[in-house]
């Protein structure tokens, strides 16, 4: 009996635990920033329960609550196009996205179009490169200096092909890094469709483009919609192209809420930008979620279906080469980066002007702290992702805790730099002083990544069938023993296909990094960052490719682990 | 040891009563299934017994021990799932050791425990001590899968996967053996020479077995005593000659076996026979009843059918005149459905080479021994 009871007590506690940490380092920090929206000043609830002073200035300060900030929004011109451009941002990109992908979905999902496996292959790349060394990429190449500018002006160009520091370049880089995410559920929208309904389509007289766009397309609607709200949020949240390509006179939300923070210290207006970021990500997160789950016309039928794919050559051949065209782009960007990466130099020449690994031995001589530090904060959020994803998905799969589920699920819809910014307002001050430190660094991390590793622990621990953790009760082992022995070996596969990906999303993490990173603590993404702003450009090369190949060579272990246990 | 008892056992989920009332009594050595449709709490009841569930009310014993705050772990009674619950990472030597694994290691002190933690985690990583060796060969060879012994779970038969379970649950040498549905995920022929093989272990080890069925011809053929279940109650415990001869409610008549229910009121007595009359007939019954209105219970091989005018009526008794609805030729037997008045009944006739059948719609005649109609 005291066996039984202790471990029940063990799990209560384990559990509340949990809730405590993402009460205080989740939610508390975004009831802050809401406040903070309204009094303009820090608020310091955790220190108002400890410190009667600090409690009765909190007091005072609420005292002046006003909604000035949220007229702001409507007066404050900056603001205002800062929404403006945002949703306008968002919004376009993820249109072109949509059209521009549709092809390819189509020919991947429908036809027996050449080179499918090659394509799909060149998809995974824009998933590897953070934004922010794509956004580098694309200067290299259409920057004043870069060598599709060359190629231009040798066609008998003026200027720049396309300006890299500007909307446009913003768009770029978003739709060619970003179409990934909106393929793979387009590719799934376009099998819905069944080729009997075209057929019958056919048969009832009609042409095959009748056919397209009053069959095959309406089937696929709800999943393109879902696709591009997917889009929107992940464009919306996106910090890294905008930091690095948005000019002086282009207001974007999450450029202009780090400046009212990193530059301003303005607690005041980077809460209401943060209040803003969070109520749109959520909406439209909330919209996708809305669409996925209801109208899903594939589940009409019971029958297995039997896909017929398209041969027609002229189609099948049109369709690879558009697809390869586009899926190349980021092909090309990368290895921009690694041409220039061992570059003596490069001019406005199409090829550099001479090779060198000068640039990587001098990030292995003086910038191996931060390769180091990347990996520590990787494995550190690793680790305690393992531990809460692992309780977490115990308690959501045994004892049906929707409210932790619901919990852990938050963080996707808020965006990083938003999540920042709560998180630094809230620990900058006693009693939990936490600002500048890497635990800090490490908790921003694990919360932010924690959706997607509870996931894949959750997934397998659906599989293990209750039955089996009890006939190890039933045979002697008290629980304990049970998770050890049983289903901790089987949980095994899951838990390291998890881990990868946090540790892989940790690496390529820029908002975090950027906003709460102290100096002796700097990761490579930082690191890159500021070589960046500095205009070493060929040591943040050399430093992007470093970063890249880790996250490639971790995709590999992590695809064959996922492979094993199927 | 070895005899459960459950008094007054009774299982609320979230308002919902699967359980009211239930008690058992069984002896040491008895093989008891517990039988009834889906839902009828029987499988509850097994979970309570086995610890899984806590009982909102009622006192379970093992022997003499009140064991309702006992953990699972503790209780030493041997489960057999109805999905095996086989641990996928274990081959079946791994899987039939389990509990040993676990005696040593609540046997062994903090040093001690870690080979044990080892090789329950991976085999490479510790050997098996001789007597643990020795033992589970020796259950492997009992139920004949001594050849299996390390071949992953997943590469068994559904038939030698159950045998797995069986010997992974005897090897803990249980007080009491549960064993719920186990026949159930398995085709019709393997599940007639499974019934034999469990039988035959049981009587063997004569260890208490509960045996949880939703298939009365199962539980009739193996078990020693049964316990009727339905919506969460038992309506009848009895052995199977019990249950099929004297069924006390319609309920039970016709889950145990196929019965014909007739209502009717006694309207009187006569050199010891009760007289019953319904719509469509007059029947005498050996039976008594304090109450007038009953049901008369006759099974379908206990009714004779003949051509009217074909058997002197005064030698036999209780004759009912009826139609032929449908006859269904069945090999050894001729099951006639058969309307009399507002009944429809179901008569087994042996077939006799060379003998017609009845076709539909002719005129019949039945007959029914007084012996043969059980008044409840």
């Amino acid at each position: 009996m005291k066996n039984w009871l202790s471990s029940f007590n063990g799990l209560s506690v384990v559990k509340i635990l949990i809730y405590v940490f993402f009460g205080v380092f989740l939610l508390l920090p975004l009831i802050s920033v809401f406040l903070v929206s309204f009094t303009s000043e820090p608020i310091n609830l955790l220190g108002s329960i400890a410190d009667p002073n600090i409690l009765s200035s909190t007091i005072e300060k609420f005292k002046n609550v006003s909604f000035a900030n949220y007229e702001k929004i409507f007066t404050n011109l900056t603001y205002l196009s800062a929404v403006k451009n945002s949703l306008g941002l968002a919004i376009l990109v993820s249109l072109i996205v949509i059209v521009m992908c549709i092809p390819i979905a189509y020919g991947i999902a429908r036809t027996k179009m050449p080179f499918k496996k090659t394509i799909a292959a060149l998809c995974t790349i824009p998933l590897i490169v953070p934004t922010f060394i794509s956004a580098y990429a694309i200067i290299i190449m259409f920057g004043r200096a870069g060598w599709v500018t060359y190629i231009y002006q040798s066609l008998g160009g003026e200027g720049m092909l396309l300006d890299p520091y500007s909307m446009a370049g913003i768009v770029l880089v978003q739709v060619f890094f970003f179409f990934p995410y909106a393929l793979w559920p387009m590719v799934a929208a376009f099998k819905v469709s069944d080729i009997s309904l075209e057929e019958a389509s056919l048969n009832l007289g009609a042409k095959n483009w009748f056919t397209f766009i009053f069959v095959t397309f309406p089937l696929a609607i709800p999943g393109l919609i879902s696709s591009a709200l997917l889009i929107f949020t992940v464009s919306f949240s996106d910090f890294g192209t905008p930091i690095i390509l948005a000019p002086k006179d282009l207001n974007l939300l999450v450029v202009e809420a780090y400046r009212e923070i990193a530059g301003f210290f303005n607690w005041g207006g980077a809460a209401i930008l943060t209040v803003i970021m969070v109520l749109v990500a959520a909406f439209f997160f909330w919209l996708q979620h809305l669409f996925t789950k209801g109208k899903n016309y594939g589940s009409v039928s019971g029958k297995p279906k039997q896909q017929k794919l398209n041969d027609t050559k002229w189609l099948t051949r049109t369709l690879s080469g558009y697809s390869l065209i586009l899926v190349i782009v980021p092909l090309l960007a990368m290895l921009s980066i690694v041409l220039q990466s061992v570059a003596t130099t490069w001019g406005s020449n199409p090829l550099p002007n001479g090779y060198t690994f000068a640039h990587y031995q001098t990030i292995f001589t003086s910038s191996l702290g931060n390769i180091q530090n990347s990996i520590i904060l990787a494995l550190g959020a690793l680790v305690l992702s393992v531990v809460i994803a692992t309780f977490v998905s115990y308690f959501v799969v045994r004892q049906n805790s929707s409210r932790l589920d619901f919990m852990t699920s938050i963080p996707l819809v808020v965006p990083g730099i938003a999540f920042g910014i709560a998180l630094i307002q809230t620990f900058n001050t006693a009693p939990l002083h936490l600002t500048g430190t890497a635990l800090l660094l490490i908790v921003a991390y694990t919360i932010r990544r924690l959706p997607y590793m509870v996931r894949s622990t959750m997934g397998t621990m659906r599989a293990i069938k209750q039955d089996i953790e009890e006939a190890a009760i039933n045979l002697g082992a008290t629980p304990l023993t049970a998770a050890i022995t049983i289903i901790g070996p089987l949980m095994l596969p899951g838990i390291a296909a998890g881990s990868i990906l946090v540790f892989i999303t940790v690496i390529k993490e820029t908002s975090i990094s950027i906003l709460l990173a102290p100096a002796d603590w700097a990761p490579m993404s930082l690191a890159i960052f500021q070589n960046i702003l500095r205009g070493e450009y060929y040591t943040a090369a050399a430093m992007s490719v470093v970063l890249v190949v880790i996250v490639l060579i971790l995709q590999a272990v992590g695809n064959r682990i996922s492979k094993n246990q199927l | 040891m070895g005899s459960v008892k459950v008094s007054q056992l009774t299982k609320e989920f979230s308002g919902v009563l699967a359980l009211k009332n239930v008690s058992l009594d069984i002896k040491e050595g008895e093989f008891f299934a517990l039988l009834g449709p889906s839902g009828c709490g029987k499988t509850t009841t097994m979970r309570c017994i086995a610890g899984f569930e806590q009982p909102t009310s009622g006192i379970i014993q093992l022997g003499e021990t009140e064991v309702n705050h006992i953990p699972p772990n503790r209780r030493n009674c041997g489960m057999v799932f109805q999905s095996y619950a086989l641990f996928p990472h274990m081959n079946v030597f791994d899987n039939v050791a389990y509990s040993l694994n676990i005696k040593q290691l609540n046997a062994s002190n903090l040093v001690a425990k870690l080979p044990v933690y080892l090789r329950l985690l991976n085999r490479k990583l510790g050997n098996y001590p001789k007597y643990i060796e020795q033992k589970v060969m020796e259950i492997l060879e009992y139920v004949e899968l001594d050849q299996y012994a390390m071949r992953l779970t997943s590469e068994l038969s559904g038939g030698q996967q159950q045998r797995v379970a069986l010997a992974r649950s005897l090897l803990m040498e249980p007080a009491v053996l549960l064993m719920d549905e186990p026949l159930s995920n398995l085709d019709q022929k393997l599940r007639h020479s499974m019934r034999n093989t469990i039988r035959r272990i049981q009587q063997d080890l004569g260890i208490t077995t509960i045996f949880v069925t939703h298939d009365q011809e199962e539980a009739m053929s193996m078990a020693d005593r049964v316990a009727v279940m339905d919506s969460g109650e038992v309506k009848q415990i009895g052995t199977p000659i019990e249950l099929y001869s004297r069924p006390s409610t319609p309920f039970i008549a016709n889950f145990v076996g196929t019965s014909n229910v007739l209502k009717g009121s006694v309207i009187g007595q006569e050199n010891g026979f009760s007289i019953i009359k319904g719509k469509g007939f007059i029947l005498k019954s050996t039976n008594h009843a304090d109450q007038t209105e009953v049901n008369l219970i006759v099974r379908p091989e206990n009714i004779k059918a003949f051509k009217p005018g074909t058997i002197n009526e005064d030698k036999l008794t209780n004759i009912i005149d009826g139609t032929v609805l449908v006859s269904t030729y069945l090999g050894s037997i001729v099951r006639y459905d058969i309307k009399v008045d507002e009944y429809q009944l179901v008569v087994d006739t042996t077939f006799v080479p060379g003998e017609a059948i009845l076709t539909e719609g002719e005129k019949v005649q039945l007959s029914i021994d007084p012996e043969r109609v059980l008044i409840i």
